[in-house]
């Protein structure tokens, strides 16, 4: 008797959960074509000006000594309101969050060297590298670097001109790095909320303070899809080397007030003109209002 | 003796090289009325006959593209400078998504040299801008100014006084313009007639 309520009521639980799952679906299944990239843009909110979708494929993380290759995907999404503030004759916008509250995607990405920090040179036999990575990046002694929001999404600032003329500030985005790792326990961070990492992307030129020396990013390939309604760049590359970071803390948990100088130790000089960030990807663009009406004629 | 003939033959085949750079190479010619070299300047306007402008996805064109275009030779070398470029009655290929709100040229003058490709004369023309605000609440560029830069170059033809821009002849005379730093298409007809001095006289380069 037991045993065939426990049943019945497993079985309602999983109807109920399938039937969550299917509604979710089908409120993002009403958008088709290119325009399914935005359907977690707040495309609803009548403030939303154009609904973003950007997708960071490859590119660099340089922070002080560490280099992060990005090797898996970040997506930046959401939507962007009416301009706020004007600078370098160009209009900011602030940013609205994804409906989903994934405004930018946690992809924990590999450190290269793990927790030792050893890399080997580019030059040595692949038995090497293979053993290297093999003791030094697993899952007890590999490290992994996530992006995280330092701050609401609200704090992030774009600039459709500068996006497109190739000058000045594109996408200011204040961010924090997550390092990951058994030993480092789980509030291992560079950066924070009251002290973040602020990024000034440019798809221009830099003016990084010495020793680092101007990089030049690229507002990528345009073309305009569904009927012009859509724009894609592609191979857009988004760079700042001019940006600071803090001591990273939190690390090692209790062990902190040990842990934290090794890392930054590791880390080596993290002041400006000693960081670098390469993005490079694709970004989709389209008015609010767009996706909005073809979310309506598409139920 | 055998490395002697060895060098002679490099040598040799270095100057076919040579020679055929040269052969596909550019060179001058210059502006003549009536046959004549162009003594001083001369003022060539005209309306475009068909232009259009287009960034993978929308085409751009305007009912009214005039120009205005001072020219002069120095030595044998035909130069110039497009100092007036008024575009009217833009519209696209969308228009129901994307209208054009503003339109034009930016940092005139703009330099001009005529120039021989094989046996064709070109007009190349440098420092292009042409900035373009798209607008409409669907356009995908709707608030983004759109900067169109780089150099063109037309094919001048004579007997029907001229100049033909389209992608061969961009690629002719390995000119490109961009926008959104994107390859654009730019394909326009543009009849050269002079206003001042030589009035009603046949242009031709050679």
């Amino acid at each position: 008797m037991q045993k065939h309520r426990r049943r019945v009521v497993g079985s309602a639980l999983l109807v109920v959960a399938l039937a969550a799952l299917s509604l979710a679906g089908s409120a993002q299944a009403k958008l088709g074509g290119e325009f399914t990239k935005f359907a977690n843009c707040p495309y609803t909110n009548a403030t939303a000006l154009k609904c973003i979708y950007s997708v960071t494929e490859s590119g660099e993380v340089l922070l002080g000594s560490k280099k992060v290759p990005i090797e898996k995907p970040v997506v930046l999404q959401g939507a962007y309101a009416s301009p706020v503030e004007e600078k370098e004759e160009a209009e900011f916008y602030p940013f609205l969050a994804a409906t989903n509250g994934i405004t930018l995607s946690k992809a924990p990405q590999n450190v290269p060297g793990g927790i030792l920090g050893i890399v080997p040179e580019a030059s040595s036999p692949f038995l090497v590298k293979a053993l290297i990575k093999f003791f030094l990046e697993n899952s007890l002694t590999g490290v992994n670097s996530t992006l995280e929001l330092a701050k609401p999404a609200s704090a992030i600032r774009i600039s459709e001109n500068n996006l497109a003329g190739e000058i000045g500030t594109a996408l200011q985005m204040p961010v924090k790095v997550h390092l990951e790792n058994p030993f480092l326990g789980k509030k291992c961070y560079v950066g924070s909320e009251s002290s973040p990492i602020t990024w000034n992307l440019t798809t221009g030129t830099t003016k990084p303070p010495a020793p680092n020396t101007p990089i030049t990013g690229s507002g990528g390939e345009g073309e305009l899809l569904e009927s012009a309604k859509i724009l894609k760049l592609n191979n857009n590359l988004l760079v700042d080397n001019s940006w600071s970071a803090p001591k990273a803390a939190g690390c090692g948990g209790i062990l902190s007030f040990l842990v934290d100088p090794i890392i930054n130790a590791q880390l080596g000089t993290t002041t400006a003109g000693h960081n670098t960030a390469k993005l490079k990807g694709t970004l989709y663009e389209a008015s609010a209002f767009t996706v909005n009406k073809y979310d309506k004629e598409h139920p | 003796m055998r490395t002697k003939a060895k060098a002679i033959g490099v040598a040799l085949a270095a100057l076919a090289v040579l020679c055929a750079m040269f052969a596909t190479s550019a060179s001058a010619a210059s502006w003549k009325f009536e046959g004549k070299s162009l003594e001083g300047s001369e003022v060539v306007v005209g309306a475009a006959i068909d232009s259009s402008l287009t960034i993978p996805g929308l085409t751009t064109k305007c009912a009214n593209f005039l120009y205005k275009l001072n020219i002069k030779n120095e030595g044998t070398t035909g130069k110039g400078e497009v100092t007036e470029l008024p575009l009217y009655e833009c519209t696209t290929d969308q228009p129901e998504v994307c209208t054009v709100k503003t339109i034009a040229a930016e940092k005139l003058p703009w330099a001009a040299k005529v120039t021989t490709v094989t046996t064709s004369n070109y007009i190349v023309i440098e420092g292009i801008k042409v900035a373009i605000k798209y607008a409409g609440i669907e356009c995908a560029l709707g608030g983004i100014t759109v900067n169109v830069t780089g150099t063109a170059g037309g094919l001048l033809d004579n007997a029907t006084e001229t100049a033909t821009f389209n992608s061969t002849t961009f690629g002719a005379t390995k000119t490109e313009l961009k926008a959104l730093a994107t390859k654009i298409q730019w394909t326009g007809l543009f009849p050269t007639e002079a206003f001042q001095w030589h009035r009603e006289q046949a242009l031709s380069v050679s």
